[in-house]
């Protein structure tokens, strides 16, 4: 049936939208249903038939322990911390019938196999994976029996890893994820198995004691969740988000930031740094002590050259104080003549009798002056020119040379000392600099010596990282069986289709109990139950691992993949037997060019 | 151009989040795990979203309001289940709005309405390079009924609710780029199928 089809319909205001919200009727709703669920799962319960059946179920139970208890002295035991047990146990253990459904290796010899560790309960250990270079640390008295108590002495950890597609179909680890009913698979950054054993004996790990498992993983992105597997509930429990790349991140960071400083690690460079930092000092002291040497010389100021009066210009007398002006000394008896630049000079000026007449410094210093004269309130400035006449000039004129002959030889004199100072200054800080100079060369070359020590420090380090792990992924452990670092990821979308598998050429046909869609893209391998349709994304690249209800796992590489399924679009997926040289999970990996 | 329409926003605040936010958010959701009390924030915060996905897909409003409420419920119901994935919690939550109204359409299939503005239709003939013609309209119209709903949850996605392709891939889980290539698909099948009927 078509849709209707409504244009432009008035939209609904947000009065009328929040008008409708209730957040009260929701919260009563929520807590009605659950007590209707609760009261549902009681009235189960109280239920005859269901009373019956747990009574012959109890009897039953009961009848099979006193049977393994009398006659199995030994039974293989799994390990299991409250909800989260597994049941993979190596290659010489049986199973529950009921695990074995859960977690099933398709072919039991290309199980991953466990490594086997001991460790002294009292004392615990920081344990190296010799496959992966995962470290296991193990707290001091981290274990108890089932009764509870502390062990002590000799615990076995048995410990597996699982980083490909291959190790997820080989572990026959269920990777189907139902999160609030929407069921996805789990896209894996690594998963680990572990669990401990005394004397043959589960252990436990004890309340509040937490195994620590840096994880060498492959898959570098920040995206991945943390998960338990509770084969119990038969699902994955997400525990918390996998933080533990932000904290190695920021480690990174940390070690990133602190480069420079190891820079200077080098005592060498240490010490060259201290010498070069000592010399700008040093120049700036010998260059405080030549100013003050500079400064200290005796200081001389050149005598002015006596003016002789010229006939005809204004003149005036005045009383100098010879201390305050001493250049006028030279004009004892001088007059001051008035200078043509007053241009609004007056000559009545020279009738009044003033007040006070002073003379301060004038346009140009040493040549001329101004005189300020006052009366009253009246105050006329001129500015005015020393000179003098017949004797007093000569007289004033042979002072004048005498003391400018003591004035050159004076000025001489310091000239010399100048030089001399700034020459043996100049050749201080020379020598100053040359040695600045050497340092920096030397801490130039030390640092090119560094770098390429750290260079060759950081490519060691890079290759031993590209060679044994991408990123460490932090697992805290508190209860021993399987977790690993995964985020959900949808079937692929695209095309879709009801596999045929054949082999043979199309001359026979295999019934396949599971088939698994390995996504060569991402970490994921997506199991498709026997009569489920298959759907693959045909811009992505896969292969496909089937294993027969015969029991024998067959293989379709991603290359027959994409020519004979997803160019041509058909139903039939041409598989070949997996080889018999095929031994473990590694060959499997091989096998299927991951 | 195909799939570039200025007029749709690549980024949509009512939906996307800062890191900061993300963070906020996730506490109350570790909150309202404990005790639904503390879910008000989330439900005051993407009532009127979810609402609006809601009504957007069927003519009643008193439907529309009584399934959102649905979905509130079953979200609360099932909080403890919720995990952070790196997205808003906006997506799980249509998620669980889509997989309602699907619910109620498998049951009662004429409640199913398509909504769209003129000016919607216009932008889809502007998308596929058409020059809007009167005569499209119900061409468009028709087109559009007939779509898959797969294909028509995109069409009302990215053209009638105007999602940028991140929400749109975050909402329905798939990646950015087979949102774009998937709507670049079906509008390579409009634009032939408006070409042959206007003939």
């Amino acid at each position: 049936m078509e849709p209707k089809f409504n244009l432009n319909r008035p939209p609904i205001n947000d009065e009328e939208i929040n008008s409708n919200k209730d957040f009260g009727e929701l919260v009563k709703k929520f807590k009605q249903q659950s007590i209707r669920k609760a009261r549902q799962d009681v009235s189960f319960l109280k239920n005859k038939k269901v009373t019956y059946s747990s009574i012959i179920a109890g009897v039953a139970v009961i009848c099979t322990v006193t049977y393994f208890s009398v006659f199995k002295k030994n039974p293989p035991k799994e390990t299991s911390n409250d909800k989260i047990t597994t049941i993979q146990n190596g290659s010489s253990t049986s199973q529950t019938k009921s695990n074995k459904a859960f977690i099933a290796p398709p072919i039991s010899k290309l199980n991953v196999p466990y490594t086997s560790y001991h460790v002294k309960a009292e004392q615990g250990a920081n344990i190296t994976h010799k496959l992966s270079k995962s470290k296991i640390i193990i707290p001091k008295k981290a274990f108890v029996n089932k009764q509870g108590q502390d062990i002590v002495g000799d615990v076995e950890i048995r410990y597996r890893e699982f980083h490909n597609q291959a190790d997820i179909i080989a572990s026959g680890i269920p990777m189907q994820y139902d999160s609030a009913g929407i069921k996805t698979h789990l896209e894996s950054a690594g998963m680990l198995d572990i669990r401990g054993y005394q004397n043959n004996e589960p252990v436990f790990i004890k309340p509040n004691k937490t195994i620590t498992v840096e994880f060498a993983s492959s898959q570098p992105a920040d995206k991945y969740n943390m998960y338990v597997l509770d084969t119990i509930g038969r699902n994955w429990v997400y525990t918390g988000r996998d933080n533990s790349l932000k904290g190695l991140k920021k480690q990174e960071g940390e070690k990133i930031a602190k480069e420079p400083e190891h820079n200077l690690d080098s005592p060498k460079m240490m010490a060259l740094q201290k010498q070069i930092d000592a010399i700008p000092p040093k120049i700036e002291t010998e260059k405080t002590v030549y100013e003050k040497k500079i400064n200290q010389l005796p200081k001389t100021t050149q005598p002015s050259i006596p003016n002789k009066a010229i006939a005809g210009r204004p003149q005036f007398q005045l009383d100098v104080n010879y201390k305050e002006f001493p250049e006028l000394e030279a004009f004892k008896n001088a007059v001051f003549e008035v200078g043509s630049e007053n241009k609004n000079y007056d000559s009545k000026i020279a009738d009044i009798t003033w007040s006070s007449a002073n003379v301060s410094e004038g346009p140009q210093k040493g040549k001329n002056y101004l005189l300020t004269l006052t009366l009253r309130a009246r105050v006329e400035k001129l500015i005015v020119y020393p000179a003098l006449t017949g004797a007093d000039y000569d007289k004033a004129l042979k002072s004048y040379e005498a003391k400018f002959a003591d004035y050159k030889a004076t000025v001489a004199k310091r000239e010399a000392t100048e030089k001399k100072l700034k020459e043996e200054f100049e050749a201080k800080q020379t020598a100053y600099t040359a040695e600045l100079k050497k340092y920096n060369e030397d801490m130039v070359k030390e640092r090119v010596r560094m770098r390429q020590q750290q260079e060759q420090e950081l490519a060691d380090e890079f290759s031993t990282l590209s060679k044994e792990q991408a990123v460490t992924r932090i697992f805290n452990i508190s209860n021993f069986g399987i977790c690993n670092s995964d985020c959900p990821s949808s079937m692929p979308k695209g095309e879709s289709m009801h596999p045929v598998f054949i082999t043979n050429n199309g001359a026979s046909f295999i019934t396949p109990h599971n088939t698994y869609l390995v996504s060569h893209s991402k970490n994921v391998v997506y199991t498709i139950y026997n009569g489920s349709s298959l759907s693959y994304d045909p811009k992505d690249t896969y292969s496909i691992c089937v294993l027969a209800s015969n029991g024998k796992m067959y293989l379709c590489d991603k290359q027959t993949f994409a020519n004979s399924v997803v160019a041509t679009k058909q139903h039939k997926i041409p598989v070949t037997l997996l080889s018999e040289e095929v031994n473990d999970a590694h060959d499997l990996k091989m096998a299927m060019g991951i | 151009m195909l799939l570039n329409a200025a007029y749709i926003m690549e980024f949509s605040p009512r939906y996307h989040h800062t890191a900061e936010q993300l963070h906020s958010e996730q506490l109350i959701i570790e909150a309202a795990k404990l005790n639904p009390e503390h879910f008000g924030p989330l439900y005051d915060k993407y009532y009127k979203q979810i609402f609006g996905y809601v009504y957007q897909r069927m003519d009643c409003k008193d439907t529309a309001f009584d399934l959102t409420a649905q979905v509130f419920l079953k979200a609360l119901t099932n909080i403890e289940k919720y995990e952070y994935k790196g997205v808003p919690f906006a997506s799980w939550l249509y998620r669980i709005a889509h997989s309602e109204v699907m619910q109620l359409f498998r049951t009662k299939k004429n409640l199913k309405t398509v909504n769209a503005d003129i000016s919607d239709l216009r932008h889809i003939c502007e998308e596929v390079e058409e020059e809007y013609m009167e005569q499209y309209k119900s061409i468009l119209m028709t087109v559009i009924k007939e779509l898959p709903e797969d294909d028509l949850q995109l069409i009302e996605m990215r053209f009638f609710e105007k999602r940028p392709f991140k929400e749109i891939a975050e909402i329905l889980n798939i990646t950015e780029t087979n949102a774009k290539v998937r709507l670049y698909r079906i509008l390579e099948r409009v634009k032939k199928t408006l070409t042959k009927k206007s003939k």
